[in-house]
């Protein structure tokens, strides 16, 4: 319950700074709702795929000088 | 009050403050060795009190300065920095009973950096108030300039002049706005899409070098471990790459989230003129908006980010 | 070697022929700051500002540098090796550089090369390969106070050329060979022009006021200055931020670290700060600096006596004023200095 106001607050500042939507998600689920999860966990994984990879703030030591 | 008397009503009372040995010491201004600036005092005797000032170059905030000091200690407060100590107080850094609150009227304070761009490239040698207008002087030239052009952007959009908490009062209570509409202002990117919205974060803070004048200047960070000195593990890279750069300012101003009172301290101490004010203008915007709260106003409140109502919004959860 | 004279016409030749085999530098208007630019055209040129916000140390010593990248796999190509970062190429001319500044490169020399142990190589190749042209000041500002560090407006140490600028035309004071080279074809100057430098020199260390003194600091022993009652104030707005050391130019402490991604990696070395708590802590927890006090002393006590006994009165601070003008809380160096000097 508390998480939930943190949550909305990082996720409106993320996408605020230009993480584009459909990247970052949340969703309530318990350790006992295991077909959830993996439904959950399928669709954010489609969704994301379908956005490429990513740029917001994105590190890789292989390019930086 | 002119900044000139609301000086030396402070100089009065924190000199009384003093001979009753009602605190150790009373923290305010004093004046600086460069123009546009005053800078932090402490005062710890009767006599020392001659020293202190005010005016509208008072740009720092010193409730930042209190934090980990023991004994009583007065305090020049104007409205931010009085919410300020009201959120310390939440937060169990001070007890009420050993502040001395000085109250004052923000006069609203002058950025320095809009001043000398009007000068661009020239020395400026000396800036005094004068009513409505700073008298700027410098190599070959004597120019007025109306403060009210060059004030600081937080200080447009003040809802809070007047002090929130105090012990006495320094003259009357004015009108507690600045008249800036803040919610027009707060969130300019909100109307840009999400690649556009990025390139504006990256330009923000292109010029950050990591000196963490920003951090060590707000009230509202007293970690004694702050995220990015943590080591073990490291969570923020200490380069100059964009995403270290940017990953600092992105988490420091989450850490304010709810306790930000928008005093511009950060902005000021900058050395490079970054408005790392952008993201936490917009973070109490979605406060103010989405949980009614505002921080600072009581110190009997309890800070947003650590109770719940029932019908918080969720529309964002899956 | 004979100090010579470029005609301010003769601008634009000079330029050109500098770039033909160098990386011009020089400060230049950037979205209203005073900031090190490549030089593109001679009329962004600036002949009348006062300094640029932050020193041109990163040339020699960059705010982030990759030491060396390394990938720790064995069947990839450039696996289990440590790959060193290429040298600078091609060498640069730092241009209009503030004699301060150069003299700060002189300084830092003698901490990064100081004997065969410690030969900072990242260091001496940009150094070897750079040539500094200066701009002598001749309308210091308030807050400079070079004169009384052992620099001045029209300091020589470090430069390579000192331009004076007469008004018509520019006097070139030839410091080095480096520096004779560039400008072998341009006319001797005339003992009326040296005058006329001499004058100008002696007119801008006579406007400094508000210097520091220090008879007192070079004579007292360290422990009567580091124990003096003085520092139980002068730490006291102090917020610990890196401001001052960051634009310092003398100013030169570092912090190396290894990242890695997965097999890949770099080592890295970052601008650190000895106001940071961080910066002396050690693995145990301890921390032999651990407050504010003792912090903000070891800034003043380690620029003002221990580099000067060290390395031969030579002193950590060239009086740039930088730190003065951007300290957030106004903490004034010339006044600390004073109050050690008392």
């Amino acid at each position: 319950m508390f998480a939930r106001r943190r949550f909305a607050v990082l996720k409106n500042l993320l996408e605020y700074a230009g993480l584009e939507p459909g990247r970052l998600h949340f969703s309530w689920i318990s350790s006992a709702e295991a077909e959830k999860f993996q439904k959950t966990a399928s669709r954010v994984i489609e969704e994301v795929r379908k956005l490429g990879p990513a740029k917001f703030v994105i590190k890789d030591l292989r390019k930086v000088a | 009050m002119e900044p000139e008397k609301a000086a030396e009503k402070i100089r009065q009372a924190a000199k009384k403050l003093l001979e009753e040995k009602k605190v150790d010491v009373v923290v305010g201004y004093a004046k600086g060795t460069v123009p546009m600036r005053d800078r932090p005092y402490f005062a710890n005797t009767p006599e020392e009190c001659a020293n202190l000032t005010w005016s509208s170059f008072c740009c720092n905030n010193l409730a930042s300065l209190l934090i980990g000091r023991k004994g009583k200690i007065g305090i020049v407060a104007q409205g931010c920095v009085s919410r300020n100590l009201a959120g310390l107080i939440q937060e169990n850094q001070f007890k009420r009973e050993d502040l001395y609150i000085i109250g004052v009227v923000s006069p609203g304070m002058v950025d320095r950096r809009k001043v000398q761009a009007r000068f661009s490239g020239k020395v400026i040698t000396e800036v005094a108030e004068d009513g409505e207008d700073l008298v700027v002087k410098g190599r070959g030239f004597e120019e007025r300039v109306p403060k009210k052009e060059v004030k600081r952007d937080n200080c447009y959009t003040c809802m809070h002049r007047n002090p929130v908490i105090f012990d006495e009062m320094i003259g009357e209570k004015e009108t507690d706005s600045f008249g800036g509409e803040l919610d027009k202002v707060a969130a300019p990117w909100e109307k840009l899409t999400a690649d556009e919205r990025y390139r504006e974060f990256k330009d923000t803070l292109k010029d950050c070098i990591r000196c963490y004048a920003c951090r060590d200047a707000c009230p509202l960070c007293y970690c004694h471990v702050c995220f990015v000195d943590e080591t073990q593990p490291q969570w923020c890279g200490k380069t100059q790459d964009e995403a270290d750069v940017e990953t600092f300012h992105l988490l420091r101003a989450f850490h304010c989230a709810g306790r930000c009172t928008d005093c511009g301290a950060c902005e000021s101490a900058c050395p490079q003129g970054i408005k790392m004010r952008r993201l936490t203008t917009k973070i109490e915007k979605d406060i103010r908006q989405m949980y009614g709260y505002e921080p600072g106003m009581n110190p009997e409140a309890t800070p947003p980010m650590s109770v719940y109502r029932p019908n918080d919004p969720q529309d964002f959860i899956l | 070697m004979a100090d010579k004279i470029l005609a301010k016409d003769k601008l634009a030749e000079l330029l050109a022929g500098l770039k033909k085999a160098h990386d011009v530098f020089a400060p230049q208007l950037k979205q209203g700051k005073v900031t090190w630019a490549p030089v593109e055209d001679a009329k962004d040129l600036l002949w009348d500002f006062a300094n640029t916000e932050f020193s041109p140390k990163d040339f020699f010593f960059p705010q982030t540098e990759c030491m060396m990248r390394f990938v720790n796999q064995a069947g990839d190509p450039q696996g289990m090796l440590m790959q060193d970062e290429p040298r600078l190429e091609p060498p640069r001319v730092l241009l209009n550089i503030r004699p301060c500044d150069a003299k700060a490169f002189g300084v830092l020399d003698m901490i990064f090369c100081q004997d065969e142990m410690t030969d900072d190589v990242y260091w001496r190749d940009k150094r070897e390969k750079t040539v500094l042209i200066g701009l002598a000041c001749n309308d210091p500002c308030p807050t400079c106070f070079c004169a009384s560090v052992n620099c001045g407006p029209h300091h020589e140490a470090g430069l390579d050329l000192l331009l004076v600028d007469l008004g018509e035309k520019f006097l070139v004071k030839v410091l080095s060979e480096k520096g004779a080279a560039l400008v072998q074809n341009l006319p001797e100057a005339s003992s009326v022009d040296a005058a006329k430098a001499a004058e100008l020199k002696k007119a801008a260390e006579g406007s400094m006021t508000g210097g520091v003194a220090m008879d007192q600091v070079n004579k007292r022993e360290v422990m009567e200055l580091f124990d003096a009652p003085m520092w139980n104030r002068v730490f006291e707005s102090c917020l610990n931020c890196g401001t001052c050391t960051f634009c310092c130019p003398t100013c030169h402490c570092f912090d190396i670290q290894d990242e890695t991604q997965g097999e890949a990696g770099r080592r890295v070395r970052n601008w650190d700060y000895c106001m940071s708590w961080l910066f002396t802590v050690h693995g145990t927890g301890h921390n032999p600096r651990p407050g504010k006090k003792e912090r903000v002393r070891q800034r003043f006590m380690h620029k003002f006596k221990y580099i000067p006994l060290k390395r031969g009165g030579e002193i950590g601070c060239v009086g740039c004023g930088r730190c003065v003008l951007l300290c957030p809380v106004n903490i004034d160096v010339r006044e600390v200095v004073n109050q050690m000097n008392a």
